[in-house]
């Protein structure tokens, strides 16, 4: 099972060259729970989730893991606890998916450590726990895009961290795909209490799949917690400029986002 | 318990196939280079059967003659085109997976030209010779090097932007060496014209053994620096996630690519598309995404020894190794563009 460790966001500053996008955010990530981070294109929900896994340096601020600051950590260190699948990650053209699995083992492999029995077991377990065992012979491109983001996630998985980074894990993806991702990485948060933190899109697969919810606006947090609390058609009306009505899914009882939009919608008595 | 040991298992045997097949690449990759290397010396003005190539290469030869031909005339050639090539093809191979694009070999993106224009001033400005030539032309790779990473490098790495800034400095440094050359006596402009087609056969003896020694100790470094190259090939995100320092890693790596091309341009000129065919030839023969620095180089020394081969051999009379990779070169790179636009790769 996973260690308990504490991942926080303290006072963070990001942006490229001249421009804040992230300000002075702080938050605690939820050790154990899957949380989404939601928001408009360039309410800064990405360079958030970038930051926290050390692909840019803070302008001010900085991420904390278990009382320490990441950026003063060895990197490998860093890696052994904290994975990131990123928003459109490239591999080369002809690579196997066997192969592409095995290099998540890289922070666990010294200059002339050789390959063990349990960097084997690790992308095994990462290859079973995604359903791609049968493809690790196969060329990545060949694979349908629902395999392929799969096969990522083995990779991620295949790092053994006890917390993982997703950057919009299910963008690009047909709906069915993305609901099969989003089970996969919840099965694996109730196995082995993954702490997991992704930037979601979609906002009803959000308010559905995550315990803990981060609204962003303008490179600020809004507001946090439980969906079904934190998401109401205000909130969204705040963050997305969408008027929409929330109510709860007649199945999951979690918030489910209704756009009004200006046209086919019938007037309700009292609106 | 069999539910966890099982995939396990399954997944061991893929790796270790997959082991298997690469060791038995490596192998049969190094026997061809050698097997070409004892025939580019059995002819010649004069055929020597191949086991008395061998045999006078050790030092026992069956006729006293065959240490003559070998040693003064066939053997400086055939380590030549062995070496260069091997440099060659280690060095392509190292920047298309950096730079994550297959026309990202020293050819285009300006080192071998910046190591060009170095070695043709050195020999017409200044009359440098034999080690001073090898030292201009590192640090003329050095220069272009660290201009374009420079120039494209702010703000990421793209292996498009490399590519293009590559080209213009390419051509810069082409007008360059033009103006060196107009300005030039004849004897060395036409000296320097033979170098800059590219030929194993002028290389000096402290050429050969610059670059051996490079050799020597950049393709072990290369293989260790192998692992990180694997990381980095997925993209700056991904290798920093997977805790590798993309910086310092890929400085080394580039400052090993530059030196072996460097060193190879120094002994035998420019030989054109070498560098840029050998990974992708190497990654096509293994079927899969070739991570073997080793086997790039290889095919490298195969493609220069044929091409030399077939420089000295096939017209009636020899012309430079230079012109025939540029035949082979010119229609592959066009090859690979329409393919890179049919799939629209970016």
């Amino acid at each position: 099972m996973t260690d308990l460790h504490t991942l926080d966001v303290a006072g963070l500053t990001l942006g490229y060259e001249d421009k804040d996008i992230v300000k002075a955010v702080s938050t605690r990530i939820p050790t154990g729970k899957i949380t989404a981070i939601i928001g408009a294109n360039a309410s800064g929900k990405s360079t958030l989730l970038r930051g926290v896994a050390r692909l840019l340096k803070p302008r001010a601020g900085s991420v904390v893991l278990d009382g320490k600051a990441v950026h003063d950590m060895r990197s490998l260190d860093v890696a052994k606890i904290i994975g990131l699948l990123p928003q459109s990650p490239v591999a080369p053209e002809s690579i196997t998916v066997g192969d592409l699995v095995s290099r998540g083992r890289y922070p666990h492999q010294g200059w002339f450590a050789r390959w063990s029995a349990e960097d084997d077991k690790a992308v095994a377990d990462a290859l079973e726990s995604t359903g791609t065992a049968e493809l690790v012979d196969r060329k990545l491109t060949q694979l349908s895009g629902g395999q392929r983001q799969r096969v990522w996630i083995a990779m991620a998985l295949a790092q053994g961290t006890d917390i993982l980074l997703l950057d919009e894990p299910t963008t690009y993806l047909d709906i069915n795909y993305q609901v099969e991702v989003l089970d996969l990485l919840t099965d694996l948060n109730n196995r082995t209490g993954t702490t997991i933190v992704m930037v979601l899109h979609e906002l009803n697969l959000a308010c559905r799949y995550a315990d803990h919810v981060i609204a962003m606006k303008q490179g600020a947090i809004v507001t946090e917690g439980d969906p079904c609390e934190v998401i109401t058609s205000e909130v969204v009306e705040d963050v997305f400029k969408l008027q929409c009505d929330v109510m709860p899914c007649p199945r999951s009882g979690t918030p489910m986002v209704i756009p009004l939009g200006r046209h086919r919608v019938a007037a309700v008595a009292g609106a | 318990m069999t539910k966890t040991i099982e995939p396990t298992r399954s997944f061991r045997a893929h790796r270790r196939n997959r082991a298997r097949w690469g060791l038995a690449l490596s192998a049969g990759l190094t026997i061809a280079v050698a097997v070409v290397f004892i025939l580019s010396m059995t002819f010649g003005s004069v055929t020597v059967a191949p086991i008395d190539v061998v045999l006078a290469t050790i030092g026992s030869p069956t006729e006293k003659w065959h240490t003559f031909i070998i040693y003064e005339l066939r053997l400086p050639r055939a380590v030549t085109a062995v070496v260069v090539g091997l440099a060659l093809g280690a060095s392509g191979a190292i920047f298309q997976r950096l730079l994550r694009n297959p026309l990202a070999s020293p050819d285009f993106l300006g080192v071998s030209s910046g190591a060009n224009v170095a070695v043709v001033a050195g020999f017409v400005l200044w009359n440098l010779t034999g080690y001073q030539l090898s030292l201009a032309a590192i640090l003329g790779g050095f220069a272009t090097a660290a201009a374009i990473y420079f120039l494209a490098g702010r703000g990421g790495i793209s292996g498009y932007r490399f590519i293009l800034v590559g080209i213009g400095v390419s051509a810069l440094m082409a007008s360059l060496t033009s103006y060196l050359l107009a300005r030039a006596t004849l004897n060395d402009a036409r000296a320097a014209m033979t170098w800059l087609i590219g030929s194993v056969g002028m290389a000096k003896t402290s050429d050969i053994i610059a670059l051996a020694i490079a050799l020597a100790v950049l393709l072990p470094a290369s293989a260790m620096l192998g692992k990180r190259l694997r990381v980095l090939e997925l993209g700056d995100g991904t290798a920093t996630a997977l805790g590798a320092n993309t910086r310092v890693d890929r400085a080394l790596l580039m400052l090993a690519a530059v030196v072996l091309v460097a060193l190879a341009t120094a002994a035998a000129g420019p030989i054109a598309f070498v560098a840029l065919m050998a990974g992708p030839i190497a990654t096509r023969i293994s079927g899969r995404a070739d991570e073997s620095i080793f086997r790039a180089a290889a095919v490298g020394a195969l493609i220069v020894q044929f091409a030399d081969l077939a420089a000295q051999h096939v017209l009636a009379t020899p012309i430079s190794t230079g012109i025939v990779t540029g035949f082979v070169g010119a229609p592959y790179i066009a090859w690979i563009i329409i393919r890179a636009n049919r799939s629209g790769a970016a």
